[in-house]
């Protein structure tokens, strides 16, 4: 029996936890790290079954290659020379930009720098990106625009602090439940919460305001807050004047947002609207709290930057207790960005575009002619392979069949490439389509290093050895560079990654392995001497005076009507994490949430005659899904709620591939759909 | 009785390796303390109850009950050496009582007693406890005790298997008794036992309404950790897993708090509703249990306060129900 310390592989809250070995070496269960600054001892359920899925029999064990049309059993070296001489000979016929790579979240720092690597230096491409197109894109580009930075402001502990919560969009105790519950025993002691989330979840009832806005209305109800606390003389004129720029054009485009204007477009009533305002500016130490209720918009990095600005106009920036809080989703999705798994930047966000930058990547990596073109993104990417100037797509721990949007236009798309290799630890449903399955090792059976949603890079560590053939990602990664003719690929192990990412990146200049040895370092941390930085922005912004770039009111790409009268939103379940490939293979947790099911408010349920539980079919303009119908109240009249965990009901076959114009997220929050209760 | 030097316990456990299958509080790299092995950590006998269930040598999260291959299967054997099980407090001890009924009542569980038969048991207590406190004695429950006297651990022997063992230990002084030590653990306060015990007889009147437990619900996240860790839950889920040629059979620990635990397969579910889950945590244990073992199944072990992310563990729970529920103790009836 052993125990090893790691970090869990499920959300952004980035617990860490002792993953217990058994003699026969397999894993046997959890136990919560004690001494860590964010678990202090206690997970949530997904984080007591984190090490279920590990040793589960459908665990891919050996590469796959298609060979007359069925995927059969190949070595390891039959399966790379496959996948570096097809992208090669692609590439050679099509051009560098006829191939993209898609990294993934769920994988570490360093494979995700790896993967960028291989893309720009041995492919000559800047067609990366990963799955945080699909959640955070609009914060990363929001951010970086208002404040220098597209990271959460502040840190878990910093809930501690606070007197004020708003939480927007985030589903706070079932997708980051640690941080959920901390908010919750605060306002137990008096701290106070708002909520602005038309499905009535958990924190909604424990709110002192709840919100139940339109969806995609967001950018409505923070103009017009800000309208109140402006025109009610709550700004913090102080923090204005000195740590802000451009606050006439917010004055003049919040004034068009009189409560009653947005009561009209948000379905809330103008006091609501007011209330919110004077409780939110009312605060010493408020807290915005969103998630994919902003970002997963056309107007994604409109909310945002609304979120941004309602935040400096109050002050709430740069202190404890503070802040604009994203959550990130996925456990590692900061840190894939940071690794520049992006197509316009390398790691630490310096953009490929910049001279400097590419002259810096070029000299240290080796190569020359590195791209000078920002690539494609991971759905422009889908639309180029539908088009057919997209030729081959290796994909890494990414399942778009299931998480993008409209995934009959997904299949279509993936199955005009002439040459597709993904890279997992199951056969999911875009493995099948594949050319080439890449068996790849789990969280359990390797070392690295995941970034959390506080910045917080910490260590991953192998419990167990690989299952089957499996590999490590960062492993086979390398493989493939060498193998296409690349030698500035060849690490002993992923700490000589670290090193490498920590000359090349200055926001993780001071992190080695060696200091990684307790509770992780919080980026920026510039030097080896640096202890890093729980808060961003005290004194002074990153990007030296903060911006205020107020946006207009944009309704959502797909609105009901009369044919299709409902809205449907998508989301994750407590239980499930994405696409469900680790989570349904995980005992309590599949039994938990065993069906698809879209949730529907009573009174709509009742005039459609729907009983709770009852199968029924919800359909959009893509196409349509059986699934239960469960009957709740947390859904407001006229809106639907879907998770999209389910491959037999898969919520993004009725989803809309419609994208916010500079993030390219798409619009997984808004489409407009029907139900049929007939068989 | 003999005593010994902290040193001394270190080496005396680690001698007892060859025959036993030691299991022993262990500091891991973050504080974190837990039973396991002597080659996986520091040993940290001082310090309190571990951070980990204390029934787990015997009740592991996950166990293989058996895998079946071509029509013959093989069952999970006792386990080969003894389990040596140190460092449980009196609270843990009690509660190792408990699930040993539990688990030996009408149908005798093979895959518990696999591990547990054979096995021994030393609780450790005294002035050894976290942050200097001072550990309950637990005068039995268990087959050895160490108790602290601040520098030395006095040896008493509770059963044969406890005797024989202390018999191996080195010899160390002599000490004759430990009157002080227990006078000291007598007056360790019972505040908590006794807002336990109010809260049972205020649950058994079924004076707590249904209301408080739908406001406890909504701060339940469904974590689950108050059943994993506690050392009196006991149930599980069984799972097979078919792995080419064969079927093997787990079990997993399970929880109370989740919807499907009692869900049926018509899809009813008489613990359908959150508040109804919540209810039954602190009921089985302080009122459901007093009816069928004629005792509280809670030994106030603490785990459950200190894992639960929202602050409602039964410590915090109970002290709720007494406050609002058992208001009338002066002059009402007693409670
Ligand atoms: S809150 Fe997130 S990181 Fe923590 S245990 Fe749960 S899934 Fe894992
Ligand atoms: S204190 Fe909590 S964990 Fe400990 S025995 Fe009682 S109910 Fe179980
Ligand atoms: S530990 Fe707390 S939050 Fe977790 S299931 Fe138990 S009561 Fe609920």
């Amino acid at each position: 029996m052993k125990r090893v310390l790691t970090t869990c592989p499920y959300c952004g809250v980035g617990c860490n936890l002792y993953l217990v070995v058994g003699d026969d070496g397999r894993l046997v269960g959890v136990e919560p790290s004690v001494g860590h600054p964010v678990s202090r001892g206690q997970l949530c359920i997904k984080g007591w079954n984190a090490f279920h899925f590990v040793n589960h029999p459908d665990r891919l064990t050996h590469p796959l290659i298609r060979r007359g049309g069925r995927l059969v059993p190949a070595s390891w070296d039959e399966a790379l020379a496959l996948v570096a001489g097809r992208m090669r000979e692609i590439q050679d016929k099509h051009g560098p930009d006829s191939v993209a790579v898609f990294s993934s979240a769920k994988t570490t720092n360093e494979e995700n720098y790896l993967a960028m690597k291989l893309t720009r230096a041995v492919f000559k491409t800047n067609n990366v990106d990963h799955c945080a197109r699909l959640c955070h894109a609009s914060t990363v580009a929001g951010l970086a625009a208002t404040f220098g930075s597209g990271a959460m402001t502040n840190s878990i502990a910093c809930v501690e602090q606070a007197d004020l919560f708003f939480v927007i969009g985030s589903n706070t105790t079932e997708q980051h439940p640690i941080i959920g519950a901390r908010i919750i025993q605060v306002c137990q002691n008096g701290g106070k919460l708002m909520v602005a989330d038309n499905r009535k979840i958990r924190l909604a009832r424990l709110a002192d305001l709840h919100l139940r806005h339109r969806n995609g209305t967001d950018v409505a109800l923070l103009n017009a807050m800000m309208h109140v606390i402006i025109s009610e003389g709550l700004t913090d004129e102080e923090f204005i004047a000195s740590r802000t720029e451009r606050y006439e054009d917010l004055e003049r485009l919040v004034a068009h947002y009189p409560p009653a204007r947005a009561a009209r477009i948000t379905g809330l009533t103008p006091e609501e609207i007011a209330d919110a305002a004077r409780l939110f500016a009312s605060a010493d130490h408020a807290m915005i709290i969103y998630a994919m209720g902003i970002t997963q918009h056309t107007h994604g990095v409109d909310n945002v930057r609304s979120c941004a600005n309602l935040a400096m106009l109050t002050g709430n920036i740069g202190r404890p207790g503070t802040g604009v809080n994203p959550l990130r989703g996925q456990n590692n999705v900061q840190g894939a960005c940071d690794m520049g798994a992006l197509p316009d930047v390398y790691s630490g966000y310096q953009r490929v575009t910049d001279d400097a930058a590419r002259a810096k990547f070029q000299r240290a990596w080796g190569v020359r002619g590195l791209p000078r073109d920002v690539g494609i993104t991971s759905t422009a990417a889908i639309d180029a392979a539908a088009a057919g100037d997209l030729k081959a797509l290796y994909v890494i721990g990414e399942n778009p069949t299931l998480s993008h949007p409209d995934i009959r236009h997904v299949r279509t798309a993936l199955q005009n490439l002439e040459f597709l290799a993904v890279q997992d630890i199951f056969q999911t449903t875009t493995a099948d389509l594949a050319d080439v399955v890449l068996p790849a090792c789990s969280f359990a059976e390797k070392d690295g290093t995941f970034t959390s949603t506080e910045r917080r890079v910490q260590r991953v560590r192998r419990a167990v050895s690989p299952i089957g053939e499996s590999r490590p990602d960062w492993h086979i990664i390398c493989e493939i560079a060498s193998r296409a003719g690349y030698s500035g690929m060849q690490y002993d192990s992923p700490d000589a990654v670290m090193e490498e990412i920590a000359a090349l990146t200055p926001s993780y200049g001071g992190i080695s392995y060696s200091r990684l040895d307790g509770p992780g370092l919080q980026w920026p941390c510039p030097a080896a001497d640096h202890q890093g930085t729980p808060v961003l922005h005290v004194g002074k912004f990153a990007r030296g005076q903060g911006v205020f770039r107020p946006a207009d009111y944009r309704p959502p790409a797909e609105l009901p009507d009369d044919d299709y009268p409902f809205v449907l939103t998508t989301g994750r379940n407590y239980f499930h994490f994405h696409t469900g490939t680790m989570t349904r293979r995980s005992r309590l947790l599949h039994r938990e949430e065993r069906f698809p099911y879209v949730e529907i408010s009573p009174e709509d349920a009742r005039s459609l005659g729907i009983r709770d539980q009852q199968w029924i079919h919800v359909g959009t303009r893509r196409g349509e899904v059986r699934v239960q119908a469960r009957v709740t109240d947390t859904a407001m009249k006229g809106v639907l709620f879907m998770p999209f965990h389910y491959v037999e009901a898969a919520a993004n076959l009725l989803t809309i591939n419609a994208l916010d114009p500079e993030a390219e997220i798409p619009e997984f929050k808004v489409c407009a759909a029907r139900v049929r209760s007939t068989p | 009785m003999k005593s010994l030097t902290l040193q001394q316990v270190q080496d005396f456990l680690r001698s007892l390796t060859s025959d036993y299958d030691v299991q022993a509080p262990i500091a891991l790299p973050d504080g974190t303390r837990v039973l396991g092995r002597l080659d996986e950590g520091p040993l940290a006998i001082p310090g309190g109850r571990v951070d980990s269930k204390p029934t787990s040598p015997f009740f592991p999260q996950l166990d293989r009950i058996f895998a079946y291959r071509r029509g013959s299967i093989a069952m999970q054997q006792p386990v080969e050496k003894p389990l040596l099980v140190v460092g449980l407090t009196a609270e843990d001890a009690d509660a190792l009582t408990f699930i040993d009924e539990f688990f030996a009542a009408e149908y005798r569980d093979d895959v518990y007693f696999n591990k547990r038969d054979r096995s021994a048991v030393i609780v450790v207590s005294g002035r050894c406890g976290k942050d200097g406190g001072f550990l309950k004695i637990a005068g039995g429950d268990c087959d050895l005790e160490f108790v602290c006297d601040g520098e030395r651990y006095v040896l008493v022997p509770y059963t044969e298997a406890g005797k024989r063992l202390a018999h191996r230990a080195p010899e160390g002084d002599e000490v004759s008794s430990i009157a002080d030590l227990q006078a000291e653990s007598d007056a360790l306060p019972d505040d908590d036992r006794q807002v336990l015990e109010r809260a049972s007889r205020l649950l058994q009147e079924d004076r707590v309404p249904e209301e408080f437990w739908a406001e406890i619900a909504d701060r339940c996240i469904a974590c689950t950790a108050c059943n994993l860790l506690c050392p009196t839950c006991t149930c599980f889920e069984v799972f097979d897993w078919t792995r080419g040629e064969q079927i093997e059979r787990y079990r997993l620990w399970d929880s109370c708090q989740l919807a499907g635990f009692m869900r049926e397969a018509s899809g009813h579910n008489p613990m359908g509703e959150e508040h109804v889950r919540t209810r039954r945590r602190i009921h089985h244990k302080l009122a459901a249990d007093r009816t069928r073992w004629g005792r509280i199944s809670c030994s106030l072990c603490g785990r459950c306060d200190d894992v639960c992310p929202s602050g409602i563990g039964i410590k915090a729970v109970t002290r709720e129900i007494v406050r609002r529920f058992g208001i009338e103790k002066e002059n009402g009836p007693e409670t």
